[in-house]
């Protein structure tokens, strides 16, 4: 934010040469809704990428970036991605424009949904038909994990945390926040920073 | 599910789904979410929960909107708009907090390690959900060997996942699941 002497400050400058499509709310919001659209059944991440590389907003090294980040922070990866990109492009208008344009295609169709199907109760084709519907989910939740688990066996304790993560949750059934601690406590502590030479 | 106004009220559900999508970690965290809907508060019955996961699948969008069923089957309306304002709420805002923080903080060692430390537990709590779901939603060999069909076509081919969902939706009318 210095002013040049030689550049007047009150100027209105674009960012610099051969700048991105403006990323205003009004536009986040367009484009996520398509995002979701187009998102059905999962996806959304490669939606994503496709969506905003061709806007210009980001590069292919920036949304890998904020990929990585969005699967770390808690919460579904599709919506911390929308609210991150959000963010970098229009700071928290722009996160809110995000989030509300990515969630507002299947709420509308989910809240219709609901109403239909809590308040009347199910024929029992229907209940049947979501019975198999739930066999498939739960092949679509496994497949979601492979590339997740893959990522964390590359790490330090990897195998054994995952491991004990999921015979402590799934199996036993144990209360989230001490097994959160107890493990990546054990995570931190295998994976703290050590002296390396400076070139990695 | 229950009489208008005998549910647990806004804000106990508000502040129930923001703990729980909070400790979502590489994704839905469908174990913690069954052991305190189903387990300690007995707000849904087994049955919701599957259907309500099955129902997120079909959803444009990311399919945790499945919370959103789950409010509705609680509290109606005002449920369903508490579980999804407190599940999508507090994460969005953290994610947005986290982008413009890393933007600047990336490369500092504790971050990184933090990073390596979290990612096998974002695996082991995903499996753990695998887990729960598949206690909950298979009952029989026809079932399983539909999951088990529903994964090969998954993990193999790159059919959209909807198409799958929906077909295993018909053979399961067709089967009497």
């Amino acid at each position: 934010m210095t002013s040049s002497p030689l550049r007047p400050t009150s100027a209105a400058l674009p960012e610099g040469a051969g700048a991105p499509q403006p990323s205003t709310p009004a536009a986040l919001f367009r484009v996520f809704t398509g995002v979701a659209l187009s998102g059905v059944g999962g996806g959304l991440p490669a939606h994503t990428r496709r969506a905003v590389l061709a806007q210009g907003w980001m590069t292919d090294a920036q949304f890998a970036e904020s990929y990585t980040l969005a699967q770390l922070t808690p919460g579904p990866n599709a919506v911390n991605l929308a609210a991150m990109i959000g963010a970098r492009e229009a700071g928290g208008l722009g996160a809110l424009a995000a989030v509300a344009g990515i969630l507002c295609p299947g709420l509308i169709v989910m809240l219709g949904a609901s109403a239909l199907l809590v308040g009347v109760g199910l024929p029992p084709v229907l209940q049947s038909a979501l019975r198999g519907a739930a066999c498939a989910a739960l092949a679509v939740l496994l497949t979601a994990a492979i590339p997740v688990v893959r990522v964390a066996l590359r790490v330090r304790g990897g195998a054994v945390l995952s491991s004990l993560t999921f015979l402590a949750l799934g199996a036993l059934r144990l209360d989230l926040l001490p097994v959160f601690a107890a493990l990546v406590g054990a995570g931190l502590i295998l994976n703290r920073p050590r002296r390396v030479p400076p070139h990695d | 599910m229950t009489e208008p106004g005998s549910g647990p009220g806004f804000l106990t559900l508000l502040l129930e789904f923001a703990r729980l999508g909070l400790i979502s970690f590489g994704g839905a965290n469908l174990a913690e979410i069954e052991r305190v809907l189903v387990g300690t508060r007995h707000w849904i019955t087994p049955a919701t929960l599957a259907n309500g996961f099955s129902l997120g699948q079909l959803m444009p969008g990311p399919n945790m909107l499945s919370v959103t069923h789950y409010g509705f089957a609680i509290d109606g309306w005002s449920g369903a708009a508490a579980a999804t304002l407190g599940f999508y709420g507090p994460t969005a805002l953290l994610s947005a907090a986290a982008a413009l923080v890393w933007q600047r903080f990336s490369t500092h060692p504790w971050l990184v390690a933090f990073r390596d430390a979290l990612l096998p537990f974002g695996a082991g709590v995903l499996l753990a959900g695998a887990l729960v779901l598949a206690q909950t939603s298979i009952h029989s060999w026809a079932g399983a060997g539909l999951a088990l069909a529903a994964f090969l076509i998954l993990w193999r081919t790159r059919v959209n996942s909807v198409w799958v969902v929906l077909g295993a939706a018909v053979l399961g009318a067709v089967l009497g699941l």
